[in-house]
């Protein structure tokens, strides 16, 4: 294409409203011509502007942060599937089941067996406003009956377990009769299990009581360190989600539910889920799962499975 | 080009939406900032994407909006524009324009392949019959209103002050993505003489929109 040729498609080009072919040839030209690449930049420049010039229109608030969740989502998901190996099995014997899908970060460059060092800790996506009420809860869930009193001594209980593991674990480490491999995995999991006990037993903790109405007692906690900001759930007793279905959970504030991963719980129904997420001191009102598609979804659409008030 | 491939990061940045709706309203819209999120981007950090939609997703969305005039299907152009962003984030050439004219070309590319399709499979008119003296329609948000009065104001100036046959071939392209042979066909005019008249509207119209660009970033 000559510089005349290229010079009098430049307008059609930068609206876009020339022929591939010719907009190729074209941007082929520009790119090597110093008239017409700064004209074309400034003719595109000139295009986007007259974009900003269009009267304000608001999006359905709901909608947009359902799309804007979507894309993080995806977004997350891809960089996962590229950075992180297949997911090692679940380390049930000390009760730290599989994370998957939403949430989750991603170790750099782990393309080495699964070890406890890889797991990732979830990091809430954004925040997902619906303008559509839960789905039914089948068995009517009161998010405000459940009792703080019996959360903390619970807690203590499970708090007792994780430090009598660490114990035994630092002492399995010292005496030095462990691989490398294992020891570094070991190292990890202390590690890991610090921070949960740390999670667990800051003074500043809220700790939410996950139940169903027909369980006896609750299938889980939600301990939230408002000072570090370190979310911790546990979960024990529930139920494989159905097939094709995974759990989602959701923090619930005034103004969203804000999605904080997906998760499968072990064959006993042992989950272990960690965060890091900065939220208003008393912006949570409950923490609820749900049942969803593989994946999860941007806002909750399946049954609520557990819930508990804030 | 700003990256070669998406690295997986650690990223710990917490996602507070009352931070959120906070940079909805003050949001600067440095194109500096801009290119630093798409550094971020190109580094597989979801969280950068999701400032940047914070960022433009307003205007986007009304520029999609005015040329689709269906809400559903502007939805659905901002989603593919800032998935294709995220995608295509270490294609993005900072020297060829700032980070919004990528978008917003991106989204108005979109915009018109469905105003294509609506014109191939239903016969639609051209864009809806867009102009830009839609343009000059007050928003829905005072705030925008107010950042955006002055040079709407210049811009409509300038727009007025084009022959109205320029003005025509340049809504028809603008608003209908018409081809300048489509264009020539539609208005009965030579083909060069729509080359012409297209290249000097938009020549017309350069100067008050690059001195707001200049402002802006």
């Amino acid at each position: 294409m000559s510089h005349e040729e290229a010079s009098s498609e430049l307008a059609a080009v930068a609206l876009d409203s020339a022929s591939a072919e010719v907009a190729e040839s074209v941007r082929a030209h520009a790119s090597v011509c110093p008239e017409c690449g700064p004209e074309l930049a400034a003719m595109e420049a000139t295009v986007a502007a007259l974009g900003e010039l269009v009267p304000t229109t608001k999006m359905n608030l709901g909608r947009g942060a359902g799309i804007r969740s979507r894309l993080i989502m995806r977004a997350r998901n891809e960089r996962e599937s590229h950075a992180a190996p297949t997911p090692g099995p679940p380390d049930l014997a000390r009760g730290v089941a599989s994370l998957t899908g939403l949430g989750h970060k991603a170790t750099p460059g782990a393309q080495r067996p699964v070890s406890l060092e890889q797991k990732r800790v979830v990091t809430p996506p954004a925040p997902t406003r619906r303008h559509v009420a839960f789905e039914p809860v089948p068995r009517r869930l009161n998010w405000y009956a459940i009792a703080a009193t019996v959360a903390f001594v619970i807690t203590g209980v499970q708090l007792f377990r994780v430090t009598r593991e660490n114990s035994a674990m630092r002492s399995e480490l010292a005496s030095g009769d462990t691989g490398q491999p294992k020891s570094d995995s070991m190292a990890s999991l202390l590690t890991e299990k610090d921070a949960m006990i740390t999670a667990m037993a800051g003074s500043d903790v809220k700790v939410v009581a996950l139940a169903d109405k027909s369980a006896p007692q609750p299938l889980g906690r939600m301990f939230w360190n408002r000072v570090t900001n370190d979310w911790m759930m546990v979960t024990y007793g529930l139920p494989a989600p159905k097939p094709g279905k995974t759990y989602q959970v959701w923090l619930v504030t005034d103004k969203a539910k804000i999605s904080a991963g997906t998760f499968r719980p072990d064959s006993q129904g042992r989950t272990v889920m960690h965060a890091n997420y900065a939220l208003a001191r008393d912006a949570l009102k409950a923490v609820a799962i749900t049942e969803e598609p593989e994946g999860g979804m941007p806002s909750p659409t399946g049954p609520m499975v557990v819930v508990g008030s804030a | 080009m700003l990256g070669s491939e998406k690295n997986p990061v650690v990223d710990s940045r917490p996602m507070n939406p009352s931070e959120r709706e906070v940079s909805y309203s003050s949001q600067t819209r440095s194109n500096a900032d801009d290119v630093a999120l798409i550094r971020r981007m190109c580094d597989a950090d979801e969280t950068a994407l999701g400032a940047l939609y914070d960022r433009w997703v307003r205007s986007l969305y009304s520029l999609v909006f005015h040329l689709l005039q269906d809400a559903d299907e502007a939805e659905d152009v901002v989603e593919e524009t800032f998935w294709q962003a995220w995608k295509k984030s270490s294609t993005y050439e900072p020297s060829k324009g700032a980070v919004s004219t990528w978008l917003l070309t991106i989204g108005r590319r979109k915009a018109l392949d469905r105003i294509r399709a609506r014109r191939r499979y239903r016969e639609d008119p051209v864009g809806g019959d867009r102009t830009f003296a839609d343009m000059a329609a007050p928003g829905l948000d005072p705030s925008e209103e107010t950042e955006g009065s002055e040079l709407r104001t210049h811009v409509m100036a300038a727009m007025k002050e084009l022959p109205a046959e320029q003005r025509e071939v340049l809504e028809l392209g603008y608003f209908g993505g018409l081809s300048q042979t489509e264009i020539a066909d539609r208005t009965g005019q030579p083909l060069g003489t729509v080359k012409t008249r297209m290249r000097l509207a938009m020549q017309k119209l350069r100067e008050p929109l690059s001195m707001h660009r200049r402002v802006t970033e």
